[in-house]
């Protein structure tokens, strides 16, 4: 039996499509072009398994009913643009404090400010490697065709649940948009993928939902089952309950970070497309990156050897593979609607100041001729 | 209804580790039963104490108004409080103009 | 016997942060006799608490308790509310928390008349933060943020919360601790947005420079702006603006609360009744 099935469909309504066969019951959201089909059809889907969907009053209080949704203990989403990204941010740190799962999907349009509400951009990389004030550990994934737009936001319910924090699905305008076909898998193979938060079991008064290993997140029970505790994004003990004491708020915040750093393999995924034998080396990632693969294809035809590597988990970074790339090529280009946001990222990755950059922020996507002439420009 | 076994004869009985010293129950109680006595150890140097249990009536003012969870009153039918006397309302008012401190023997 | 207040408490965490004879006490030993009076499980309550002094409150009570971002208790409890409707739902909101950066959300919980209840503590004053104006905060008072006295007018919680929809609106004080008891009471018992406003003494912050520094001083300042509903209705009118009411202000029964609103779309989209239309409703517009 194929696990994989044929449809012919639009990014938000895939990903809209996901968070449902990934066992979501709740949205928590508010109109923001261009992602409001997500919530549309997720308005459409929920109730009729059960869940509920409500636009709330504002992008504040929609991502505060999905994440107080899922504090209660239900898989639960919220979905918006750059600008719902930025009233969304105080939240999001208190989503990563209290260690409560939740998907964000942003897909990203021309910006800062109002920008070009119905035009591509690739302009909320750096916001999403630290949406909130303070320390904030990012897990970040980008989906660079239509089919992603589906597995990414099913892997994204996955990984909250498993790293008990906010976890963000880029999308952009184009790839929202875009309608065509994409070979995604059945619902029945979603659902036998889904892996549930972990509970604790034994006597409620043995419970301890901050009481964790240092490279563990948090063990929070859903609501109303005997486990009675508090959640708070102030400095917390064990139990959740505030406190200012010198070695717990040390031990907090490296747990934050080290639960996953140091599981970061579970986190990474990338695309390597034509490397091994290729001299000059592109590096993009979401709609910029069908581009630059067309791109590559173009110039291999005419002898020139392009490859492509397309980080899909952006934050945390693949570090290592970056630097391990950047040692083996001399020429390194980077492809991204924005001015250079990831490219500080392969900067430092790569230990060098000297990657070419291909920008474009006009809200128009990227040609595979725009990457043809510039890698014959600078190359 | 929530209940907790009462020290046996008491009308009404303090918890000292709970006591901020705020003087609220002291000031709505009718009869002069408690006051506040000097107390080197806490914060604003006073602690609770129940000077004149015998004249209770069981109101329940000081319970109801402590906001420290730092007295409680026995129940109506498990205590034979007293009756309002003029002399008890008489001593209330010289608590408070005491500054609710204890007076003097 | 005496009533068992520690059966609801986190009793390793008291003595509570609050200063001495803080009002917000007062309203968790009134909120502990209520929820017990009802026979609601600790297991089934949750509660959801915003910023500020009244922000401790959930804390302290031994149930499924939250502190959230300043201002966002009402949604927050929104999402929990929604996504497990036979359980109760507590928001605890200061006046700054709920009537400012909240506002929004408070105006839209009563509009939906969710089943939750909000018990607004308003202390004049954004009192953790050591004495900013807040929407209460009478003018001509002194406060950190104007400290040649307050010239920002007041908002009037009640009035908001029962023209944007609340079913059941009510406030009382701390000075009277049974009728506190008795409408935080009516108030989770209703079906429906309750908005019960508390009002609270802050002597040590807005009291002390307000010529109100001890407890009990604050406290009868509370008794002097507030009188029963009855005998505000029989003051001259350009008396009413120096009280507020007391008691249940509004009661509605009749008005469809959100969570069972939605499950009239569950039921739409499960096949259960036909699509949802304007004759469903008395109110049409």
């Amino acid at each position: 039996m194929s696990e994989l099935r044929e449809v012919i469909s639009s990014g938000n309504d895939l990903a809209a499509r996901a968070a449902v066969d990934a066992g979501c019951m709740f949205f928590g959201g508010y109109p923001l072009t261009p992602s409001s089909e997500i919530m549309h059809t997720v308005s459409d889907l929920l109730p009729t398994v059960g869940g509920a969907a409500i636009q709330m009053e504002d992008e504040i209080g929609g991502v505060a009913a999905a994440i107080g949704a899922a504090m209660s203990g239900v898989r639960s989403l919220t979905a918006t643009s750059g600008p719902g990204m930025s009233l969304k941010a105080e939240n999001l740190g208190l989503g990563q404090m209290a260690e409560t799962p939740v998907v964000v999907i942003n897909v990203m349009r021309g910006g800062p400010s109002t920008g070009l509400p119905t035009r591509v951009a690739q302009g909320d990389i750096a916001q999403a490697k630290n949406p909130s004030h303070g320390d904030y550990k990012s897990i970040t994934l980008c989906a660079g065709n239509l089919a992603e737009c589906y597995t990414e936001t099913v892997r994204a319910f996955n990984l909250a649940d498993r790293f008990m924090q906010p976890v963000i699905v880029l999308l952009d305008e184009t790839i929202g948009h875009m309608h065509a076909k994409a070979m995604i898998p059945t619902a029945e193979a979603v659902k036998a993928g889904i892996k549930p938060r972990k509970v604790f079991e034994g006597d409620p008064a043995d419970y301890k939902p901050y009481g964790v290993e240092q490279d563990e997140p948090a063990v929070l029970n859903p609501m109303f089952t005997g486990y009675r505790y508090h959640y708070t994004g102030l400095h917390h003990d064990a139990d959740g309950f505030p406190t200012e004491e010198i070695e717990t708020c040390r031990k907090l915040i490296d747990r934050l970070f080290n639960k996953v750093d140091a599981h970061k393999e579970e986190l990474e995924l990338n695309e390597e497309y034509m490397i091994d034998d290729a001299d000059i080396l592109l590096v993009g990632y979401g709609s910029a990156s069908l581009a630059i693969k067309e791109a590559v294809n173009a110039l291999r035809a005419e002898g020139i050897k392009v490859g492509m590597f397309r980080p899909i988990t952006l934050w945390p970074s693949p570090e290592k593979r970056l630097h391990e790339l950047g040692q083996k090529f001399d020429k390194v280009l980077s492809v991204e609607l924005n001015q250079g946001q990831y490219l500080e990222e392969i900067q430092r990755c790569m230990g060098r100041l000297d990657i070419e950059k291909l920008t474009k922020t006009n809200g128009r996507p990227f040609s595979p001729a725009d990457i043809i002439e510039k890698v014959k420009e600078v190359f | 209804m929530s209940v907790m076994e009462a020290p046996e004869n008491t009308p009404v009985w303090t918890d000292e580790n709970r006591c901020k010293a705020c003087d609220i129950c002291v000031s709505v109680c009718p009869a002069g039963v408690l006051s506040m006595r000097y107390d080197a150890k806490t914060v604003l140097g006073a602690m609770i104490t129940v000077s004149n249990p015998e004249s209770c009536i069981g109101c329940h003012e000081c319970e109801l108004s402590c906001p420290d969870f730092a007295i409680y009153v026995a129940e109506r039918k498990e205590f034979k409080f007293a009756k309002l006397t003029d002399q008890a309302k008489q001593r209330q008012q010289e608590i408070v103009a005491n500054n609710y401190m204890m007076l003097e023997a | 016997m005496a009533f068992n207040y520690d059966q609801y408490l986190r009793v390793n965490k008291m003595p509570t942060l609050w200063c001495w004879g803080c009002g917000d006490g007062v309203i968790l030993k009134a909120f502990i006799r209520a929820i017990d009076k009802l026979g609601i499980k600790k297991d089934d309550l949750c509660i959801v608490a915003g910023i500020g002094c009244s922000g401790r409150f959930s804390s302290y009570v031994d149930a499924n308790t939250v502190h959230t971002t300043h201002g966002r208790t009402i949604a927050f409890a929104t999402g929990i509310k929604l996504a497990n409707p036979d359980k109760t739902v507590v928001c605890v909101a200061g006046d700054g928390d709920a009537l400012a950066i909240g506002g929004n959300h408070t105006i839209h919980g009563c509009r939906r008349n969710i089943d939750i209840t909000l018990i607004l503590i308003n202390n004049f004053i954004y009192g953790l933060t050591n004495s900013q104006t807040s929407p209460t905060t009478p003018r001509g008072f002194w406060t950190v943020s104007q400290k040649v006295g307050n010239v920002d007018p007041t908002f009037n919680g009640c009035k908001l919360a029962e023209a944007a929809g609340a079913s059941f609106v009510a406030r009382e004080t701390v000075t009277a601790p049974k009728k506190l008891e008795k409408v935080i009471r009516e108030a989770i018992k209703h079906k429906g947005f309750s908005f019960v406003e508390t009002l609270s003494n802050c002597h040590i912050n807005l009291g002390r420079k307000n010529k109100m520094g001890s407890a009990m001083a604050n406290l009868d300042w509370i008794d002097s702006i507030s009188m029963p509903k009855k005998k505000w209705d029989e003051l001259p009118d350009e008396e009413k603006q120096n009280y507020l009411p007391t008691g249940v202000l509004k009661h509605d029964d009749s008005a469809l609360e959100y969570c069972d609103a939605y499950q009239m779309v569950k039921d739409a989209h499960q096949g259960k009744r036909g699509k949802i239309t304007q004759d469903d409703f008395a109110k049409k517009i």
